[in-house]
């Protein structure tokens, strides 16, 4: 695979430390395209070994709109399924260029550990030191370690590391779209992250075409229905939660994006600092990346201000568990104030609401969000899991996927085909939706 | 013709360092960028863009924009802190020449989805 691609696919066998590397080819990549379809095949043939599987779309770190996602994919110890959940912010991006599409993780390390993939090399690496740090304290560690502040990182906390079901894998500090249970799998294999900096190059088959086709569609999706909105106040009334922008105004410090990604899907609070502050903070440690819409909104149904709230949603981040999850549990349990349900973290257990089918994560909301798409029809739910796996595939951020109409499948096939020299039809993607949905 | 930078626009996507650096290596990199997205500071939530001229560096920071004469950044940090270990490769890039061998014209302002960047 010559082209949009590091053409490694990288093979690491905890239990006996083996680490392997294949070719991507040609063929899957015609047949599967990319991202989640090729996770999840990939996921299929090395199952024995139990795979978290870890890849980028075909088109993420380009500059087609949204090309941020990569994913995680595995077999959810919660539902049972396989899942997928999306890797964004500026983890996919290093991962395109960290020198692998793809990564299967199978067995059990004998000892903590992490993968440390830095261009086109992987090292499984000893965790020990860091075996029982939270989420924050390891990433810090690790930047340290290697010296380079731009490193990223996927990781677990506690959470994790005790087999929560709740346990969630974490991106540098901020918290992931894994509802999945996924940190307890990398908690059952004593894998505490990984760790991703390359300086790699990705070449197209014809660039000056491609670059004018993602040109033309980010012309496009400028004038869609978001314009003039931010942040995930705004998300939230989109998807009848309308109270939330106001109640979270007065901490609201900065928004910004994943990587390309028009719209600023993530929100900054400060804790500790006055947010109308622009220079930069003394204090490490401000506030807090609100990247987890539903955990939010979570706690504020719980009753909650929006400080309390999001101290919580930073608690939980830094111990790696699901804070949607523990927004539920914790009112069924009537733990009412911010001490409480911090207190209950580690013994909360019991069954979470999940929507959807269990493919795709729910961390994105299942309906458009500000855009109108023709194409839904009667039939919301197969829209959206139709739109989630062309999403996964080409490596699409999910929540802009449901944000902009604009984002074609037509033009998503042209440019994957400009780009790579390799004829993606109509047909080839149908053959790779239906895969992940079945 | 000069590039003008909002940094409070700014969401730190990188989409203009990936587009700088399409024009400097015809392919999908970073390294050679002379637009940087600046995002060391990632739990003060304190981000803004580096762009580097011919002569010094406009630093658009959320507070407000800045030019250093280049090597006054490196070597006599104004105000006393510590340099990230990511400010050094600025020295090493090619100065911005507002991409003037491409018809698209300056692939920073083209690519940046929120019009951040603009002409001067």
């Amino acid at each position: 695979m010559d082209y949009l691609s590091a053409n490694k696919i990288l093979i690491v066998d905890l239990t006996s430390a083996d680490v392997m590397e294949d070719e991507l080819s040609d063929e899957l990549v015609g047949e599967k395209i990319g991202g989640a379809a090729v996770t999840k095949h990939l996921y299929k043939q090395h199952a024995d070994g139990d795979p978290i599987v870890i890849g980028t779309g075909l088109l993420t770190g380009t500059l087609f709109p949204a090309a941020a996602a990569g994913v995680i994919t595995a077999k959810s110890p919660v539902t049972g399924k396989v899942s997928h959940c999306p890797i964004t912010l500026k983890v996919g991006l290093e991962i395109q260029y960290a020198g692998f599409d793809y990564i299967v993780i199978k067995g059990t390390s004998p000892e903590p550990s992490f993968l440390w993939i830095h261009d086109g090399v992987a090292d499984i690496t000893s965790a020990v030191d860091v075996w029982g740090k939270n989420v924050w304290e390891t990433t810090d560690t690790w930047r340290k370690a290697m010296g380079d502040d731009l490193i990223q990182t996927i990781v677990i906390g506690k959470a994790g590391e005790d087999q929560s079901d709740l346990a969630q894998v974490c991106y540098n500090y901020w918290a992931s779209g894994d509802r999945w249970g996924f940190g307890k799998i990398f908690g059952t294999k004593n894998l505490k992250g990984l760790a991703f900096r390359g300086m790699g190059l990705l070449e197209m088959a014809e660039a000056e075409e491609f670059v004018e086709l993602a040109l033309d569609v980010l012309e496009e999706v400028k004038e869609g229905e978001f314009d003039g909105k931010k942040g995930i106040g705004d998300i939230c009334t989109a998807i009848g939660e309308a109270d939330v922008d106001t109640w979270l105004a007065p901490i609201v410090h900065r928004h910004s994006a994943c990587y390309n990604t028009p719209y600023a899907t993530n929100t900054f609070v400060f804790l500790d600092e006055d947010p109308q502050n622009l220079t930069e903070p003394e204090n490490a440690e401000p506030g807090f990346l609100v990247t987890d819409l539903f955990g939010l909104v979570g706690f504020k149904k719980a009753g909650l201000s929006a400080e309390d709230a999001c101290k919580l949603l930073k608690a939980c981040a830094q111990y790696g568990i699901d804070a949607a999850a523990v927004a539920e549990l914790s009112q069924a349990a009537g733990k009412a104030s911010l001490a409480e349900i911090q207190d209950s973290m580690a013994e909360l257990s019991g069954a979470v609401t999940r929507p959807g089918n269990g493919i795709f994560s729910p961390w994105c909301p299942l309906q458009p969000v500000f855009g109108k798409f023709d194409d839904i029809g009667d039939d919301p739910v197969s829209w959206w899991n139709r739109r989630m796996a062309v999403a996964y595939i080409f490596g699409i951020h999910p929540i802009f996927a449901v944000m902009s109409p604009e984002i074609t499948e037509e033009d998503l096939l042209e440019i994957a085909t400009i780009g790579t020299e390799i004829e993606f039809s109509e047909d080839t993607l149908n053959k790779a939706v239906d895969f992940l949905l079945n | 013709m000069a590039i003008k930078i909002d940094a409070l626009k700014c969401t730190g996507c990188m989409a203009c360092e990936m587009a700088c650096g399409y024009h400097r290596d015809d392919g999908f990199a970073l390294l050679s960028s002379c637009i940087v997205a600046y995002r060391t500071k990632e739990k003060k939530d304190y981000f803004g863009v580096i762009l580097k001229r011919d002569e010094d560096l406009l630093i658009a920071r959320p507070e407000g924009t800045e030019i250093k004469r280049i090597g006054e950044t490196e070597d006599t940090p104004a105000n006393g802190k510590q340099q990230d270990a990511s400010a050094k490769p600025m020295l090493l890039r090619e100065a911005c020449d507002l991409c003037d061998e491409m018809d698209l014209g300056p692939m920073c302002i083209k690519f940046c989805p929120v019009d951040a960047i603009s002409e001067d």
